[in-house]
């Protein structure tokens, strides 16, 4: 499936890029020196530009690495069987997340954990009702009760007056 | 004697009802954090750190070192027991520990693994009580370029002795670098490199991206490899806990190389997984018979268990004393201090004592509460690793995610959380090194600060950074640590030439 070789490749043109954002945010506050000493932008500029080019440092390797045939890199790191299992833990992690923003933490747990444990797990209902409700239950006496944490909250909560 | 009296002190604070009861709350919840795969050390901290905001700085770390000293003992239960290290580093401990256990020696396995480590942490909190107020007292003398030159031995030490490819580390490093400095500029009080995001306003905090880093990457590395937990069944009783401490004098040299071992690499950040490995290395080279090891050999997890324990401990010593700290959960707590208003460093000895003591005295007293709590629940929290990791994986999401949002109520967090968690998945497939990264968000204001003095100082002068012998030794150290790699490729190009010119000759 994925190959180390360009997973190599993407993650080091992530972070070039990344270096760059920076670089040029940097230069917007000034790279060089001041009445008062150096200038906001100089630090960021020299971390970001030492990113960029460790990155193209590893670009370089990784490529002349294929360039003179090592077998190394050819190697897949992720096959189709692992890529379907991270997918199906994260695609859940995102939808909680987004519930999390829109209906509130504690409805987006009691969905995700019952979604997890009785679609994923294959759980029965009682089991996966039964830890989705008592786990934000928990939650809510530990954070709200016990250390006066409040957590994000959705119209459910606003309705039920909590 | 000066120190004597302080730690007697020390002492005093510690040992109260509420602070022992802290430190066997603390210790329980490391273990569960150490056993749990997906939640170690460094997270356990960062989850932990916002509700402790109320409490007393005093109380306040004594309860995070307790988890962190417990959730080190987590990590090897799960080694021993389900051959899956909890923490990475317990890994160790896996080579000789699972077959232990697999030949119905668990117990001893277990016992030797808790009492050796035990062992080491004491070594550590020992010499951080001997040397830490001397070593504060010599960094009165640090100004900026020196505090620089310290920062830098730190970085520089990760790329020459870390194990990843030194680009890697420079990334890693870099980006949190570049992370640190995102938001309010603590010298010019400029708002930097927000990109017009409102968001970035309060910067990125250093506490989410270990939750993403090291909560979510590692829940999706756990799940792509497809996790199965096969166990053996443990129950601990103490008269066999007495027999195996009875052996254990006869490892006296085993422990005193691998608490030296330790100590070494908790000082210098290589950190408790570099520092079990070496050890393990070390016992298995120097031993009669190595060919024993990886079979059940007692002292191969003997070694890995002092040297990770003697790190463990002995990395709060720069912290406290340089305000360096010498591993990503030391990283953390460090970061906490400063939450907490406190400023790690020589300085803290002479403003708090009471804390300082009182948290040496507590790392005696953690580390003996700990060795009896972890022996006594070594069934409870083997029987929570039997509950399906269907459960258990989305709990701890769901764990980290509140974790994210309580650090400051932000609801970006979660979604940056996320962000860190696939960049720490990458970063671990890949062998980026994550603890540079964290260390790097933490110090990464206090060393642009250092930077920027030394250079107002000097009117824009690198020559500072050589100016005066302290300083000039400090960052001969940081360059010889840095081209590491280099010098040793060019002295063996140079032996292999010189061995030629001789055989021609």
């Amino acid at each position: 499936m994925v190959t180390r070789f360009w997973a190599e490749t993407a993650v080091a043109l992530f972070t070039l890029a990344y270096g760059l954002v920076i670089v040029r945010g940097a230069t917007e506050f000034g790279i060089g020196w001041d009445s008062s000493g150096p200038e906001p932008g100089a630090f960021p500029f020299y971390t970001g530009l030492l990113v960029a080019l460790a990155s193209l440092g590893t670009l370089v390797v990784t490529w002349s690495k294929r360039v003179s045939g090592r077998d190394t890199l050819s190697a897949i790191i992720l096959d189709r069987e692992g890529l379907h299992r991270v997918i199906a833990f994260f695609l859940p992690i995102l939808g909680f997340v987004l519930l999390c923003a829109t209906l509130g933490m504690y409805v987006a747990t009691i969905v995700y954990l019952l979604f997890a444990m009785r679609v994923q797990g294959g759980f029965g209902w009682l089991a996966s009702l039964a830890t989705a409700f008592g786990s934000a239950l928990a939650f809510y006496i530990l954070l709200e009760r016990i250390f006066l944490i409040q957590l994000m909250k959705g119209p459910l909560e606003a309705l039920l007056g909590l | 004697m000066d120190n004597f009296s302080s730690l007697m002190h020390g002492f005093s604070v510690a040992l109260t009802f509420h602070h022992v009861a802290l430190m066997m709350a603390g210790v329980l919840l490391g273990i569960l954090v150490g056993v749990l795969p997906g939640l170690g050390a460094p997270n356990g901290v960062s989850l932990l750190l916002p509700l402790t905001f109320s409490m007393d700085p005093v109380s306040a770390i004594i309860l995070l070192t307790s988890l962190y000293w417990g959730a080190l003992f987590g990590g090897s239960t799960t080694s021993i027991l389900f051959n899956i290290p909890g923490e990475p580093s317990s890994v160790a401990t896996t080579f000789d520990g699972h077959p232990m256990a697999k030949q119905g020696r668990a117990t001893e396995a277990l016992s030797f693994a808790f009492l050796s480590a035990g062992i080491g942490a004491l070594a550590g909190v020992l010499l951080i009580t001997a040397l830490s107020g001397w070593v504060a007292k010599f960094a009165l003398r640090f100004s900026s370029p020196e505090f620089f030159a310290v920062y830098f031995i730190t970085f520089a030490s990760f790329i020459g002795l870390g194990g990843s490819s030194a680009f890697k580390s420079i990334v890693a490093m870099g980006v949190g670098f570049t992370l640190a400095s995102i938001g309010m500029d603590s010298v010019s009080g400029n708002i930097r490199l927000t990109y017009d995001f409102d968001v970035l306003l309060g910067g990125v905090s250093f506490l989410i991206a270990v939750i993403g880093l090291f909560g979510i990457g590692e829940l999706l590395l756990t799940m792509e490899d497809g996790l199965k937990f096969n166990g053996i069944a443990a129950k601990v009783q103490v008269r066999d806990v007495l027999l195996t401490a009875a052996k254990l004098p006869r490892y006296w040299f085993a422990l005193l190389r691998s608490s030296v071992i330790g100590i070494w690499m908790g000082i210098t950040p290589g950190g408790p997984t570099a520092a079990s490995f070496m050890s393990y290395a070390m016992a298995k080279r120097s031993s009669r018979n190595p060919e024993k090891f990886g079979k059940g050999e007692p002292e191969g997890v003997i070694s890995p268990e002092t040297a990770d324990h003697a790190a463990g401990s002995a990395a709060m010593l720069p912290m406290l004393a340089l305000g360096i700290p010498g591993s990503a959960t030391a990283a953390v707590m460090m970061g906490g201090l400063m939450i907490w208003g406190l400023n790690p460093g020589p300085m803290l000895f002479t403003e708090r004592p009471d804390f300082v003591w009182g948290l040496i005295a507590s790392m005696y007293l953690g580390n003996v509460v700990a060795v009896v709590v972890v022996l006594a629940t070594v069934p409870l929290f083997a029987s929570i690793l039997r509950i399906p990791f269907s459960i258990i994986g989305p709990l701890i999401v769901v764990i980290c995610f509140i974790g994210a949002y309580t650090v400051a109520g932000k609801p970006f967090d979660i979604y940056l959380a996320l962000a860190f968690g696939l960049v720490g998945y990458a970063f671990k497939k890949l062998d980026y090194p994550i603890a540079p990264m964290i260390l790097a968000m933490v110090i990464g204001d206090k060393a642009e600060d250092a930077f920027r003095q030394s250079m107002i100082f000097s009117q824009g002068s690198l020559s500072i950074f050589w100016s005066n012998p302290l300083v000039t030794s400090l960052m001969a150290i940081g360059l010889l640590l840095l081209l590491l790699h280099p010098i040793q490729l060019v002295w063996r190009n140079a032996r292999r030439l010189t061995a030629a010119g001789a055989a021609r000759g």
